[in-house]
């Protein structure tokens, strides 16, 4: 049987349209918890509760009224270690302002005493909570750390940064944050 | 040109084209690590042997070596389930490399980026049946770029192991009396 060449260039074209968009969903269900974090802008943040180092519960609710930065990080993360010692000093300058930073430890559920050597070693100044599965999901799934979101006074998600960025970077965010509480307080 | 020649050859260049888009799609690229398909290595019952096992991490990506310069980094590790009769001995890692990074310009971390080998001491016992026998295992390893790090993940590995039986030991002459040739 003699085939038309043309119709076997469409039907390559068709299945190679269909290979690109089946790698672009493949892709695309890989930075899927990224793209919802991304929905999260402008949003409530979720509320969750979290047990503490110290053993208590803590709501994120509880800091409302508060700028919050939410930082997911974890001891085996070298990049969360070097944005450590930034938050200590923001929580120390901002924290008269409103700013509340919250650390949440994505280390596994029996590293409790070990993250809670790493925190004391780098002088934490803020609570950190230990992560769980549901809260990393409602966050988006956060894929790498560190992941950091900026949450106003009235608990919405101002922005959401991923990776290590620059104290200057991270204090500017911060600023944003307490500003924009203060601009939705006056509205 | 000919027609088939013509279509042939814009087909090629729509799959090309195709590809190219579909690797520079945007989003973050996420690590990988990958293992080479293993050969078949030959090892003598009862005799030990080495099986080398060849890794690639994806480029832009480094993953701690086995031994990390601080004791929270997640060490790469190789964990490995042998057959009944067959032993795991020793696994042997590369040293790591030191590198500084953007993020820590300077701090010394031991990692691996590229390629890096592994080797595997696998003992049968004098037992064993001669035979192929597979063996499974997980790497488990954390990786991180210039700016972020990735949660702890597992490999699978496998690698198969011919057992071949032991040669017989060379045959000794019986000594010969002297006066045999007369």
């Amino acid at each position: 049987m003699k085939r038309d060449p043309v119709v076997l260039m469409v039907v390559a074209m068709v299945v190679s349209l269909m290979l690109v968009f089946g790698f672009h969903m493949a892709r695309k269900s890989d930075g899927q918890a990224a793209a919802s974090v991304g929905d999260l802008k402008g949003k409530p943040a979720p509320d969750f509760t979290l047990q503490s180092l110290d053993g208590k519960s803590v709501h994120l609710s509880d800091f409302r009224g508060k700028a919050v930065l939410l930082n997911f990080w974890a001891t085996w993360c070298e990049p969360c270690k070097i944005e450590m010692p930034w938050f200590v000093e923001l929580q120390k300058q901002y924290g008269p302002e409103g700013l509340q930073i919250v650390g949440i430890s994505a280390d596994e559920g029996d590293s409790k005493d070990g993250v809670s050597e790493f925190a004391h070693n780098m002088g934490v100044n803020y609570p950190i909570l230990l992560g769980k599965e549901a809260v990393v999901d409602a966050y988006g799934g956060v894929q790498f750390l560190p992941t950091t979101f900026y949450i106003d006074r009235n608990g919405k998600v101002v922005d959401r940064v991923f990776g290590l960025k620059g104290k200057g970077e991270i204090e500017d965010d911060v600023k944003k944050a307490l500003a924009e509480s203060q601009v939705q307080a006056q509205k | 040109m000919n027609r088939t020649a013509f279509v042939s050859a814009l087909v090629a260049a729509f799959f090309l084209t195709t590809i190219a888009v579909a690797q520079n799609m945007p989003g973050r690229k996420l690590p990988s690590v990958t293992m080479s398909p293993a050969p078949l290595t030959t090892i003598i019952q009862g005799k030990p042997g080495t099986v080398e096992l060849h890794f690639r991490i994806g480029s832009g990506f480094h993953i701690n070596s086995n031994t990390p310069k601080a004791e929270y980094l997640i060490p790469t590790a190789l964990k490995l389930d042998a057959p009944t009769d067959i032993v795991v001995g020793k696994i042997t890692y590369p040293p790591g490399e030191d590198a500084s990074f953007p993020f820590a310009p300077d701090e010394k971390l031991s990692v691996y980026s590229g390629e890096f080998t592994l080797s595997v001491l696998v003992r049968p016992l004098h037992n064993v049946v001669p035979s192929k026998y597979m063996f499974r295992g997980q790497l488990k390893y954390q990786a991180c770029d210039n700016a972020a790090c990735y949660p702890p993940k597992q490999l699978p590995v496998e690698f198969e192991v011919k057992i071949v039986k032991a040669p017989p030991p060379p045959k000794k002459n019986p000594p010969q009396s002297p006066h045999a040739h007369r």
